[in-house]
């Protein structure tokens, strides 16, 4: 619902027309980044804190080992995301009038963009369900740790809207480190944040 | 033959001390009761033997046909059922014991469940959303979670909380079939359920 209102309310205030069309490949990007962003935010960081608050998070704890419910939490969130991605990018570029001269590299921007934030999402959310002021850590903590993913998406993006050659695709295979990091290092250590 | 060894455990969260150097140990048939008043550290010491909170001091250990069971392949000789822990209420009771069995990794099917959902007296709801469970039907539920891998520690805490009479008599049944399955510790003020236990540990002493 955040993300279908905030896709609304940017098409009807800025629409496809207000911004110079030199300025829209940037522009574009990181209004496509932001809403994508703070719509994963509002929801993945629901994933732990409804175990915690619901009172399932023990029996969980007793049942399954701390990796297997790290990952299932991880599969969640991305199935979340990816749901979400497909309502929300195609309705952005309808919306937006959105040109993109690489198709290609624009969806294995988003595909890796997003596994990145889903990964990123997952390990703060696992960090701050147990916290009391969880709104003020999530903030804090998603800053520094989804910052280089969202401008490497965004510039990801911006290079498959203008068309400019991109031999490799370096930014979506920094979004694929990224993934892959984010998901060794929350292996390593989501057991050290499940226990108490 | 399962044996479970508290030694020296205490907690204390920042300055309040709850428990210290409490240690027992338990083989298989021993029943304990853990007692005290209200906030002397009771439900938080099943919590330090499940592993669920870390002792400020001692240490926990549990043996199965005398070797040593690691802490993290200790989840599978344990069930616990506790008033903070809870089911998933938009799953029906059946379908939390079949989330529970493959979260666990048993390959249990259906009719599996179906019989430990029977046994806590659950036949008729069973197939009902947890949500709509009275809270002793919960209890029950919560219950049938702890002993659907024949755990040989059963930790109860207040297990008796919202039952009926009925109620009452499978948690008595349950703790008379675990003697012969391993060891049971119950944390209870309730004079009826630390009476089905053999020792007990005063917390408030």
């Amino acid at each position: 619902m955040f993300a279908v209102t905030t896709l609304i309310a940017v098409s009807f205030s800025i629409g496809s027309f207000r911004i110079e069309e030199a300025e829209r490949p940037f522009l574009y990007s990181v209004l496509l980044w932001i809403i994508l962003t703070f719509s994963a935010l509002s929801g993945l960081a629901r994933s732990f804190v409804k175990e915690e608050e619901a009172g399932t998070i023990d029996v969980l704890k007793l049942s399954a080992r701390p990796q297997a419910v790290f990952l299932g939490k991880l599969l969640f969130n991305l199935t979340l995301l990816g749901a979400l991605g497909l309502v929300i990018v195609p309705s952005f570029i309808f919306l937006m009038a959105y040109q993109i001269n690489f198709p290609g590299l624009f969806i294995a921007m988003v595909i890796s963009g997003g596994l990145g934030l889903g990964a990123g999402t997952t390990i703060i959310a696992a960090m701050v369900a147990r916290a009391s002021a969880r709104g003020a850590l999530f903030s804090a903590l998603s800053f520094p740790l989804l910052l280089p993913i969202m401008i490497t998406a965004i510039k990801g993006c911006e290079r498959a809207t203008v068309g400019i050659s991109t031999a490799g695709w370096p930014e979506v295979r920094i979004a694929v480190a990224y993934f892959v990091i984010m998901i060794t290092m929350s292996l390593l250590l989501f057991p050290l944040v499940w226990e108490e | 033959m399962f044996t479970l060894n508290v030694s020296g455990i205490g907690k204390h969260y920042r300055e309040t001390l709850l428990f210290k150097d409490v240690s027992f140990q338990l083989n298989r048939g021993d029943v304990l009761a853990i007692a005290g008043w209200n906030g002397s550290g009771k439900s938080t010491l099943l919590r330090v033997i499940a592993g669920l909170v870390r002792p400020s001091a001692g240490r926990v250990e549990m043996f199965a046909g005398g070797e040593s069971i690691p802490k993290e392949s200790r989840r599978r000789f344990i069930g616990m059922v506790a008033p903070a822990i809870s089911l998933y209420d938009e799953l029906t009771g059946l379908e939390n014991m079949e989330f529970f069995c493959r979260v666990r990794g048993f390959a249990c099917n259906r009719n599996d469940c179906r019989d430990i959902v029977d046994r806590i007296g659950l036949t008729e709801h069973a197939k009902k959303m947890c949500g709509d469970y009275s809270s002793g039907m919960k209890q029950r539920l919560k219950l049938a979670q702890a002993l659907l891998h024949g755990p040989p520690l059963l930790l109860l805490d207040e297990p008796g909380c919202n039952l009926d009479s009925k109620g009452i008599k499978v948690v008595e049944e349950i703790i008379s079939r675990q003697r012969e399955l391993g060891v049971t510790v119950i944390a209870s003020n309730e004079k009826r359920e630390v009476d089905y236990a053999d020792r007990i540990i005063n917390l408030s002493e």
